[in-house]
């Protein structure tokens, strides 16, 4: 490889870097634009975190498409993209103690929390 | 029964909305995601309220089982079609009480709302009028299906087979029951003597469908299960257990098989039950 080799390499590379930089901050503009669209407002239980009624929607999704034994891991991708979510900012379903989804042999499924909060959102939607 | 007479696909029902002799009944888990969208013209059956004894753990009495049919319309001519959520779990339990109670045409929609949702096929969120049919088939309870905790006291002398159903941790006595269901615990944990571990699951592809007729048959016999030898099915409530009865009576064609819908709760609760714990015993 020669010096103008190099020179090219290294100029893709940058070039791929920027197009990087404008995509993730194209991402978190409509990330944040999805949030600002007017959402059914999911009542706050005592001592739980506000979420949106997006993040319902994706774990009823879940339960919905899941059946026995849960979706890909692929159609997870899929349904938080219906519901704005980028694939990325779906770790967070996973996060924590009280994650309400779970991967079990390659599979994604709802834990008992995830359960709960399909419950608490489908009561709301009828009340 | 067999796998052609008990079980449509997608595309059966989407050919079939319109036909005033098939009866669509939603039966889930969770009754209010029907709310969210539903197959057109189907009406939703309340497990909760609408299969069972709202005041005895019982099944509904015939007559009570007679108003449900007048509501959905059905009469002689129906052909009654179930789904529902979660691979059919409860779906199955309605289709074993229709069948109970002497319905003969109740069939399954393979893979239920998982599979309809997959399809892409259109949903409403309408709910049909109810139907008062004019002449509903009288309900009478038949011996042939229900398991009572005597018979299953007797099956070690019948040489009946005992299918618990339910998953491996709440078999040996891990859990008194799933996690999310802490409603449904029987006072002991364990299963009854002389029982075979058969989850109910193993015979649902990822898909939410029905394995095919050879893969269940294989599945089956992997856990011990001898098609052709009477077997009762009990699991926590009686719900996953008619999801394995319609699996070996109504697909498979299996001769004998009862569902024991007392199951666990009523024999891990009941003073004096013998009950194991742990594995099971090679052999078994």
């Amino acid at each position: 490889m020669d010096a103008a080799d190099d020179h090219d390499v290294t100029a893709t590379a940058e070039t791929i870097r920027a197009e990087l930089r404008t995509l993730r901050a194209a991402l978190t503009q409509i990330e944040q634009a999805v949030d600002r669209l007017p959402q059914r407002k999911v009542k706050s239980h005592r001592g739980e975190r506000h979420r949106p009624e997006r993040y319902y929607r994706v774990l009823v999704s879940v339960y919905e498409r899941g059946g026995r034994h849960g979706i890909a891991v692929d159609a997870l991708g899929a349904i938080g993209g219906e519901h704005g979510y980028d694939r990325r900012g779906l770790g967070g379903f996973f996060a924590g103690t009280r994650a309400p989804l779970q991967q079990v042999d390659g599979r994604v499924r709802l834990t008992a929390e995830g359960l709960r909060l399909v419950d608490r959102y489908l009561h709301e939607l009828a009340s | 029964m067999s796998r052609g007479r008990a079980l449509v696909d997608c595309a059966w029902v989407a050919a079939h909305l319109d036909d005033p002799h098939v009866v669509l009944v939603e039966v889930d888990e969770r009754p209010l995601v029907y709310r969210l969208g539903h197959i057109p013209g189907s009406h939703c059956l309340d497990w909760h309220g609408d299969l069972q004894d709202p005041v005895t753990r019982d099944l509904p009495p015939p007559a009570a089982i007679e108003r449900v049919w007048r509501r959905l319309g059905i009469d002689a001519e129906s052909t009654v079609v179930f789904y529902g959520d979660n691979s059919n779990w409860y779906a199955c339990f309605g289709i074993w009480l229709f069948r109970h109670f002497g319905l003969e045409d109740v069939r399954l929609l393979d893979g239920g709302r998982q599979a309809w949702l997959a399809a892409q096929l259109p949903l409403t969120t309408e709910e049909p009028p109810e139907n008062v049919a004019a002449s509903a088939p009288a309900a009478s309870a038949l011996a042939d299906h229900r398991a009572r905790w005597e018979d299953v006291a007797a099956v070690s002398e019948q040489g009946v087979q005992l299918l618990d159903v339910r998953t491996p941790a709440e078999y040996r006595g891990d859990l008194l029951t799933e996690p999310g269901y802490p409603q449904e615990a029987a006072q002991r944990p364990g299963h009854i003597p002389g029982a075979l571990n058969v989850p109910w699951d193993v015979s649902v592809g990822s898909d939410g469908r029905l394995l095919p007729d050879d893969e269940l048959r294989a599945v089956l016999a992997a856990h011990g299960v001898d098609v052709e030898r009477p077997a009762i099915t009990y699991c926590r409530i009686g719900e996953r257990s008619a999801h394995t009865w319609f699996v070996l009576h109504e697909i498979l064609d299996a001769p004998d098989v009862r569902n024991y819908d007392g199951s666990w709760t009523e024999w891990g609760s009941m003073v004096g039950m013998p009950i194991e714990l742990g594995e099971p015993r090679q052999g078994a």
